[in-house]
């Protein structure tokens, strides 16, 4: 859900991290962690990135995303279990006290960048 | 070469939030987020909680529309400071439009800001506007499966209030099906049986609210 907007605040955030590690060259790629119930679709991330990267310094970057998921855990049958999609009831003993743990991050793992181009830090 | 990073992608609607709530409490104010279908019965439920609202409680409301005037007026009519939001196209209310509309009020004559966003229960998910307290409002023709389908807004929520108890004897809605799902999905939130209208069940929503804006 607004891909656009995130992937506009993506690009300015490796700006920032590639500035700070004293790089001024091309990204080649970027590694996102996207969990599986943040309500982002990846389909659309990418898309996005096609529509925002021109003329940025992400341009042409490939963008690798893994997908993470969440987890069950039962209170009643003890069960922990990976799950996809929401679940409202233990996929195990179809109980209903449960927790739904992580799964919604949306994380920048790293940036690729051409080992060339490095300035000074400090400046 | 590789920059490790590690770190979440920062939206920006988060940093503006974070100013809001800042914000908010410095001036000893209360931000409440009101979400729901358009039609779901917001604006009435505020109508009916002002009326009832006890302990000299000195509410403000932010109104968010696509366009028009329409609820503001209302919250006019009974004597509550009031900024009407238009995103003319906007689908939810976001940090920076809140910013704008709070520069517009006497935050020190408020004890509790309800901010009654866009009608949406998709995107209204995914943007903290500063509240302290998010409510979701579902009204009955709307369904009782509706946490199911739209399971982000409803556990985002601390409350689930559902609305037009009164046409229930003419729809299939179940409300012990919604509560359990709301049970499943944000465990600490009660819910809350109402008639705005008919005033039912709105005594107790106002003194749990205002219970909530007292222990903060």
């Amino acid at each position: 859900m607004h891909e656009l907007s995130i992937v506009d605040a993506l690009i300015e955030q490796v700006g920032r991290e590639v500035h700070r590690a004293g790089h001024t060259g091309k990204v080649r790629g970027i590694e996102l962690s996207i969990g599986r119930l943040s309500g982002v679709n990846c389909d659309s991330l990418h898309f996005a990135f096609e529509l925002l990267a021109p003329g940025t310094l992400v341009e042409g970057a490939e963008i690798v995303i893994h997908q993470v998921k969440a987890a069950c855990r039962c209170h009643a049958c003890n069960a922990r279990v990976e799950i996809d999609d929401l679940v409202f009831h233990c996929p195990k003993c179809a109980g209903d006290d449960i927790i739904i743990e992580g799964g919604r991050d949306l994380i920048l793992q790293n940036i690729e960048v051409d080992d060339a181009e490095r300035v000074e830090s400090g400046e | 070469m590789k920059i490790l990073a590690a770190k979440k992608i920062l939206k920006v609607n988060d940093q503006l939030a974070a100013d809001n709530r800042a914000k908010l409490d410095a001036a000893g104010v209360f931000g409440v987020n009101v979400v729901g279908s358009p039609g779901s019965g917001k604006t009435t439920l505020l109508e009916a909680l002002f009326a009832e609202l006890h302990a000299g409680l000195k509410p403000a409301v932010i109104e968010g529309d696509i366009a028009g005037l329409i609820d503001a007026q209302r919250i006019e009519a009974l004597g509550v400071p009031v900024v009407q939001i238009n995103t003319e196209g906007a689908c939810h209310l976001d940090a920076a439009m809140v910013a704008s509309a709070m520069g517009e009020l006497d935050l020190s004559a408020v004890d509790v800001l309800f901010i009654e966003n866009v009608g949406n229960l998709v995107c209204t998910a995914g943007f903290d506007l500063g509240e302290r307290l998010r409510i979701v409002v579902l009204s009955t023709p709307e369904g009782d499966d509706k946490a199911v389908k739209y399971p982000a807004i409803f556990q985002g929520s601390h409350a689930l209030f559902i609305t037009k108890t009164d046409l229930t004897p003419h729809l299939n809605f179940n409300a012990q099906r919604i509560t359990a799902d709301m049970k499943c999905l944000a465990p600490n939130a009660p819910v809350f049986q109402v008639s705005a209208l008919k005033g039912q069940g709105i005594p107790e929503a106002a003194k749990w609210l205002a219970e909530k804006v007292g222990g903060r």
